[in-house]
């Protein structure tokens, strides 16, 4: 019982710092796009269905500056 | 503390955030400057939404309560993953959805009528400037004990910066600095407490059991049962889709994405409560035990990493400020172009992004300005929720869930919450003033939910019925 609350505080550390690199590496594709023609950006913007289900980051890493 | 070593790693800092600022790119259209063209993925939806409630209340104080009070604040901070679980699977999809919205109140609009838009929309305005106030008073007051500047020129500092890229950038550049600043503090904040635990913690495992049984019982009986349930209420009311989770989920790629968001986003503030908390109840074996709440993290990071650490940990408090600081800018400037002026006057959308960033900058002088009249950090986040969640919440989630509600309700009740949430806090502003805040927030809910019954009862729906 007295390493339980030890372990599961650990865990919950391992899984904050899991998560601050899982937002880095969405922060390092959405800063690391090409640079395009702003008004090909316009044309190549891609609006998803309502139902699109996936979490992909392309849409917003994707959109030139 | 080696000021030229601190001051080197805030400028250094500061270089990264103006590169990722930049690296956002310029808000070109109202469309992008408000909803960032609604293309958000998840994690950076989850990332924003994290970076904004983790603000100093959930950081440094969280840290104080775990050593006076154990994980006692871990299950009372529970409400507020809750919160954010129930608005991932209730709520964010449903404003996801509603076509041609940009803000909360154009939601009011939708489902009440203009007139509950633009009183939406000065409630909302009035939220983001009293909660950027307590934002930039927090800044303030880590740079004034950090570097011995004046109030005012660290006041004015934090407002300047935080006004600037969100200016230009818009709610794009608002989420992109707010995943950097996530990643500093998600990392940096847990390695003190992995530090603590593996180099300076005597005793092993059941002296760490010891300490936070003891701590929370301590917590237990130093806690009126009233102001255990006046805390769970702010906590799971208080925050709920204030302007920058609202923008948040209408800018998510799908409504999936929405929901995901804020469930995620939930279920990573239990983590994050169990962090701070432990940090704190660390903290009993290593600082000394009659340190002030707000000071503990302080101390600690002191007591283990006397030089480099406490200047790692000041970037971390910084950003955990400005991170929470830039998103209400964002929300304020767009719920004032959008539920106050465009409701009264026709704007091209030129027009529109330039009062959006004019707004922005207005906000933040205000904001600043407004500094001197928080009471404290806690003190004035308390009254930013009590006002919130009895003005908007009823008449948002109500309306939201029926097909025709009645506009007289949406605006009684956000009349009488408004009202009562004022005349509460004014009744408390007694020296136990944050003690007692933290009661007033039912009696506001109650009667604005009443006068939301009253409306329903004696309204017309908008086709007359």
């Amino acid at each position: 019982m007295q390493s339980v609350i030890l372990i599961l505080v650990l865990i919950a550390a391992a899984l904050v710092v899991a998560s601050g690199v899982w937002v880095a590496t969405a922060l390092l594709r959405a800063i690391a796009r090409p640079k395009t023609d702003p008004e090909e950006d316009a044309v190549n913007q891609r609006q998803p269905s309502p139902d699109d289900t996936s979490t992909d980051t392309s849409a917003a890493t994707d959109a030139p500056p | 503390m080696n000021p030229v070593l601190s001051a080197t790693v805030v400028f250094a800092y500061l270089a990264a955030l103006v590169f990722v600022a930049l690296r956002a790119r310029m808000a070109r259209d109202f469309d992008e400057f408000s909803v960032a063209r609604r293309t958000l993925p998840l994690a950076l939806i989850f990332g924003s939404i994290a970076a904004t409630y983790v603000g100093p209340g959930f950081s440094i104080s969280f840290v104080g309560r775990g050593f006076h009070s154990g994980f006692l604040f871990l299950f009372v901070g529970s409400a507020y993953a809750v919160q954010n679980i129930l608005v991932g699977l209730l709520v964010a999809p449903r404003l996801r959805e509603l076509k041609g919205c940009f803000t909360l109140g154009d939601a009011f609009g939708q489902k009440y009528g203009r007139k509950a838009q633009i009183i939406a929309g000065l409630i909302s305005l009035g939220i983001c400037t009293g909660f950027s106030a307590v934002m930039i008073k927090a800044g303030g007051v880590v740079l004034t004990d950090t570097f011995g500047l004046p109030t005012w020129l660290a006041v004015s500092l934090v407002a300047a910066i935080t006004a600037s890229y969100t200016t230009f950038g818009g709610l794009r550049a608002s989420v992109i600095t707010d995943a950097f600043h996530f990643v500093l503090f998600a990392i940096l904040l847990p390695v003190t407490l992995l530090c603590a635990i593996f180099f300076h913690f005597r005793g092993g495992p059941a002296a760490f059991s010891a300490e936070a049984i003891a701590a929370t019982l301590d917590g237990l009986r130093s806690t009126p049962p009233i102001e255990i349930v006046g805390l769970t209420a702010a906590f799971l009311l208080g925050e709920t889709l204030i302007p920058p989770y609202a923008n948040l989920a209408l800018a998510s790629r799908t409504s999936r994405v929405s929901k995901c968001g804020f469930i995620t986003a939930g279920i990573f503030s239990i983590l994050w409560f169990a962090v701070m908390t432990a940090t704190g109840i660390m903290a009993r074996c290593i600082v000394p035990s009659d340190t002030p709440e707000d000071h503990v993290l302080l101390e600690l990071v002191r007591s283990l990493m006397p030089i480099g650490g406490y200047s790692l940990l000041l970037v971390a408090l910084i950003s955990i400020v400005l991170s929470s600081l830039d998103s209400l800018l964002n929300a304020g400037a767009v719920v004032f172009t959008e539920d106050i002026i465009k409701p009264l006057t026709a704007l091209s959308d030129r027009t529109a992004l330039l009062v959006g960033r004019r707004a922005t900058i207005v906000i933040a002088t205000v904001a600043a300005v407004c500094v001197p009249a928080v009471p404290s950090i806690i003190g004035g986040l308390l009254i930013c929720y009590t006002v919130w969640a009895s003005a908007i919440l009823p008449a948002a989630i109500i309306g939201l869930w029926l097909k025709n509600p009645r506009p007289l309700a949406g605006v009684l009740s956000m009349g009488v919450g408004t009202l009562v949430a004022i005349i509460a806090i004014a009744i408390v502003s007694t020296p136990d003033f944050e003690t007692k805040t933290r009661v007033t927030i039912i009696p506001a809910l109650g009667a604005a939910l009443a006068a939301y019954l009253i409306g329903h009862r004696f309204g017309k729906t908008r086709a007359g019925a």
